[in-house]
């Protein structure tokens, strides 16, 4: 939806930016985030062509903005920035209309579409015909926000929008941005430089540093896998009480596999050795047939050349990397099953839950223990 | 104070008709101040660094002497109504630049910021966002020129304009010192309901623009 090739940005000798690319997928709520200076309000303002770049190019949809007329181009670009810059001498109607009048929309379309957006938010319309000044701050920043959905932009770009609002505010607020994103399916990029608002609301969070994109990746691969120093101390506080919401929070990556033409002996050789008392069988691409256990193979001493597959059992409960974590608990639990293997869309084995990584990663949660 | 009363009704019909010419040249070289320093004023707020110079030519015509430009303006334009309402005009200008200027880039920025994001184009963002917000401003330029120019229009006299400096003229040459007061009293008056009227129309433009600074 959004891509950045190669873009570079500098004030005479002052380099704001160097060579960043990006892409942000349609649908999804990107943040951009790093310290101070780091260039993320420079990114997002080229996008909208406040800014353009000394070298580089950048796509919205298919069109290289360098190429469209910037003021046609930003009226299909919803805006919110920190300072909300509701006009004083408009009344909240009239501000949240100003798109659409500019667009030649008619009154009647207007007036539908503000109803519309009051009702998507839950203000009362009794505040139309207000001015912004008897408003508080979170309110404002609201009506800023309907300001931006006004004409139905396919893109968001917000520059901090919570940055100056108390953070009891800042927290509904950012409960409300989720909960549009979830109805209206926007493509958002999100300027912050606070990581818990990221974690919160990112599908994908962008940390730059120095006019360059360190690392871009969701929240979670950010946090389990941090690119490099840097990003390691930047989410620093955040890596030791990460939650445990689905299973890739808890499961154990060291799982041991095995083709389901292997020996009994190579198998039986190979538990011995990993110290496990099961194998998983996966076919040449990895994905999940079954599972052999310990005790029964030793029925089957006889036909060691025997392939292994032979004694697999195939009816073995599974559960997807995405399932959550509380609900994979209360089953292990509940059904009294020592391990489970953790699979991807494509049923390929990605790691298995065992009571004891459950164990554990409680513990982690819990204690910020080293895991 | 009988005196007074006794000349301003025996010269009723004089300064009536004094009074009226009087407005009619302070109207005609207001409207034409704001008809030309508002634009001009809107011109120099896209160009800070000349603003800078041109407001100190326009600081320097405004030092003139009055009576030195109104000499100036009889030898160019000769006797009469016109030149009397250029050199006011001339006199306007200033207060009117300033205030629009002062308006326009007084502005906060973060309004032009918000206007310009959201896909207006220079003209709509004067139109609706930076002439609204400078309205106070501005207004406080024109309601100063309007003082000025009543005062000063007294001394169109000198160059047949006519107004209320006849009264006062007439009276000086005449030794008649009520019928001094009777076109002086008119001025100030004017002057004063001038002022009045401005300042609250100043107070409605900045009804709302004041909310949000309170905040």
């Amino acid at each position: 939806m959004i891509r950045l090739e190669n873009v570079s940005m500098a004030y005479g000798e002052h380099e704001v930016l160097r060579s960043v690319s990006l892409h942000i997928p349609e649908g999804k709520l990107a943040v951009l985030i790093g310290p101070s200076g780091c260039g993320k309000t420079t990114t997002l303002q080229l996008i909208n062509r406040l800014i353009v770049p000394t070298e580089g190019r950048i796509f919205v949809g298919d069109t290289d903005i360098a190429e469209a007329d910037p003021v046609q181009l930003r009226r299909g670009i919803g805006y919110v920035i920190q300072e909300i810059g509701l006009f004083p001498h408009m009344t909240i109607r009239q501000n949240i209309e100003i798109v659409p009048k500019l667009l030649g929309w008619d009154e009647e379309r207007r007036n539908a579409r503000t109803t519309e957006l009051l009702r998507l938010v839950g203000i009362e319309s009794h505040y139309l015909e207000r001015y912004p000044g008897k408003l508080s701050g979170g309110q404002q920043q609201r009506i800023g926000l309907l300001r931006a959905l006004a004409a139905d932009p396919p893109i968001i770009l917000m520059d901090e929008p919570f940055g100056a609002l108390d953070p009891i505010t800042r927290e509904s607020l950012q409960d409300e941005i989720m909960l549009l994103q979830k109805k209206l399916r926007k493509t958002i990029v999100f300027v912050t430089h606070d990581m818990d608002e990221a974690l919160k609301i990112a599908d994908l969070i962008i940390l730059m540093k120095d006019g360059e994109v360190v690392q871009a990746a969701t929240p979670h691969r950010l946090l389990s896998h941090p690119a490099n120093a840097f990003v390691e101390s930047f989410i620093g506080k955040h890596r030791g009480s990460r939650r445990l919401e689905t299973i890739r929070d808890v499961m154990s990556e060291r799982v041991v596999c095995a083709g389901g033409d292997v020996s009994i002996v190579e198998a039986v050789d190979l538990m011995r050795r990993e110290q496990v008392p099961s194998l998983f069988i996966t076919d040449e691409s990895g994905r999940f047939l079954g599972q052999v256990q310990i005790g029964d193979l030793g029925d089957a001493v006889p036909e060691q050349d025997c392939a292994v597959s032979k004694l697999m059992r195939t009816e073995v409960p599974a559960v997807q990397v995405t399932d959550s974590a509380r609900d994979v608990f209360r089953m292990m639990l509940d059904a009294r099953i020592d391990e489970l293997p953790v699979l991807d869309a494509e049923r390929r084995i990605l790691g298995i839950v065992t009571r004891r990584s459950m164990v554990q990663s409680l513990a982690s949660a819990v204690w910020e223990e080293g895991r | 104070m009988l005196a007074f009363w006794q000349t301003a009704v025996k010269n009723r019909d004089l300064i009536l008709q004094s009074l009226g010419r009087h407005l009619m040249i302070c109207a005609a070289a207001l409207c034409l101040g704001v008809l030309v320093a508002v634009p001009a004023g809107i011109a120099l707020s896209r160009r800070p660094r000349a603003a800078a110079r041109i407001l100190a030519v326009f600081s320097v015509i405004n030092t003139i002497p009055s009576i030195v430009l109104l000499g100036l303006a009889m030898i160019l334009f000769g006797l009469g109504f016109a030149p009397s309402v250029a050199v006011l005009f001339l006199y306007s200008l200033l207060p009117i630049l300033r205030g629009t200027y002062a308006g326009l880039t007084g502005v906060d920025p973060k309004y032009v910021k918000a206007a310009t994001g959201m896909g207006m184009n220079p003209r709509q963002l004067l139109q609706h966002v930076r002439l609204p917000l400078a309205l106070p401003a501005l207004l406080t330029g024109i309601r100063l020129s309007a003082i000025y120019v009543i005062s000063w229009a007294t001394l169109a006299a000198f160059i047949g304009g006519g107004g209320l400096g006849d009264v006062i003229w007439m009276g000086l040459q005449s030794y008649n010192f009520p019928l001094v007061f009777c076109g002086t009293i008119p001025a100030i008056v004017l002057a004063l309901l001038a002022s009045a009227l401005f300042n609250r129309l100043i107070r409605l433009a900045q009804k709302h623009v004041r909310e949000e600074v309170r905040r």
